[in-house]
This record gives C-alpha cells, sequence and structure tokens, in this order.
C-alpha cells in the first residue's frame, strides 16, 4: 500500500480515536460520585461499547499505521517524531486510565471517576495541537 | 490481560532468542527488522492494557511493578500469566463468571 493510502488510513484513524477520547472526556466528566441512575448505568454502558468497537480499535490502527509510516519514510532520525510519540503515548495512557476508570464506574463503585480526569478533554486538546504542529511543520 | 501478556512474552523471546542472534551470528538482520516493530507494538498493548487493568480495579503497587517488571524480561510473562491466572480466579470466586471480564 502507498505511504499516502496509509497516511489516509492512519489520519482518519486518528481522528475516530481523538474523537472518542473527548467523548470518553465528556461522559466521565459528568458522573459524579453516590449511587448510580439507571441513566447513569445506560450512558456509561453506551459510552463502554463504543469505546471498545471503536475508540480503542482506532488507537491501535494509529499506533500501526503510524510505525508503518515512519519505517517507511525513515523518520526515526528525526527529533519531531519522537516528540510526538512521546505525546502519542501520554495519550495513549490517559486513555487507558479513562477506558479502566469508566470500567470500575459501570461495576458497583460509587466512586468518582480521578479528579485529574476532569483535565482530560484540554490535555487532549493540547495534545492534538502539539501533534499536529509538529507532524506539518517538522520543525526539529 | 492474559492473552495479551503472553503475546509480548511471545514476540519478545522471539526477537531475542531468535531474531537478534540470527542478525549478529548468521548477519541476516531481516529477522529483527520484522520482530522489532512486531515487539514494539506487543510491549505498547501490554502497557496500555496494563494501565487500563489497574485504573479499573484495586491492584496493589506491588502486583502493579511485578505486571510491568515482566514485560522487560524474557519468559516473564509465561510467569507473569500464572499470576494473572491465580488473579482472575481469584476475582471471579465470589463474585461470579461475569466479572473475569474485568481481567
Amino acid at each position: 500500500m502507498s505511504y499516502l493510502w496509509i497516511k489516509a488510513f492512519h489520519l482518519a484513524a486518528v481522528i475516530t480515536w481523538i474523537g472518542g477520547m473527548l467523548a470518553l472526556s465528556v461522559v466521565l466528566m459528568a458522573l459524579t460520585s453516590g449511587p448510580r441512575s439507571d441513566r447513569d448505568r445506560h450512558l456509561i454502558n453506551t459510552a463502554r461499547t463504543w469505546d471498545s468497537r471503536v475508540t480503542t480499535p482506532a488507537m491501535l490502527i494509529v499506533w500501526v499505521l503510524g510505525l508503518v509510516m515512519a519505517l517507511q519514510a525513515g523518520s526515526f532520525s528525526a527529533p519531531w517524531l519522537w516528540i510526538k510519540l512521546v505525546i502519542v503515548v501520554i495519550l495513549s495512557a490517559l486513555h487507558g486510565i479513562q477506558s479502566g476508570t469508566l470500567r470500575r464506574l459501570a461495576g458497583d463503585s460509587s466512586r468518582p471517576p480521578p479528579a485529574f480526569l476532569r483535565f482530560a478533554a484540554p490535555v487532549v486538546i493540547a495534545a492534538v495541537v502539539g501533534i499536529a504542529i509538529l507532524a506539518i511543520t517538522k520543525p526539529l | 490481560m492474559r492473552l495479551v501478556s503472553l503475546f509480548e512474552g511471545t514476540t519478545l523471546v522471539a526477537l531475542t532468542g531468535v531474531a537478534v542472534p540470527l542478525k549478529h551470528l548468521a548477519g541476516y538482520p531481516t529477522a529483527t527488522a520484522v520482530m522489532g516493530p512486531i515487539h514494539g507494538v506487543a510491549f505498547l498493548i501490554y502497557v496500555w492494557m496494563v494501565i487500563n487493568t489497574v485504573s479499573g480495579g484495586d491492584w496493589s503497587k506491588g502486583e502493579i511493578t511485578r505486571l510491568l517488571v515482566a514485560a522487560f524480561v524474557p519468559f516473564g510473562a509465561f510467569l507473569n500469566a500464572r499470576f494473572l491466572k491465580r488473579r482472575e480466579d481469584a476475582l471471579a470466586a465470589p463474585a461470579g463468571p461475569a466479572d473475569k471480564k474485568r481481567l
């Protein structure tokens, strides 16, 4: 498959992954402490289903196609790519925490999500801005 | 989680036990060029699963350390799989089979 085709699918997967993470951020912000209502449970289950069927596979596609692109282009010697990779790893870890927290909330836990997840959406947006600048301008 | 751990462990053994000796002893670098990225992705998936699993349940610092150290040691994943199986059984025993999905 040509580089441009891989790039197109990589970008489509990035958009799907980031969209899913932002949706998850909003859902987790909406869930507070205390007993869960039926509506809360429905929201949690819907978000979990979307996360496991769409967002997480999109993240895997981003990783694999990103790696293929970097290998094809021989970009591993470029500092901008390593900075981008660090940001992607941080985003992936944040997604793992969000996804795990949602699974805990789907059980009988009435504990609220960790407080720092309230800042997940701004972190995701800042990361996307950083990645876009690094990938397009390749400043380093 | 157990399957991902075994996948990561198998790719690590294939990389360090087969591909790296092939490159340095037999002058055959293609094996590392193929296995390196595959193990890289397997490692990322495993670490992601550890973060996900730990965020979703009550795990001690010792258990988390054990899960992470196992990813760096060849054959560590196979010992790890037994530990995860015990943990899975312990979790399933009082709560029923539905909670098995948590691991």
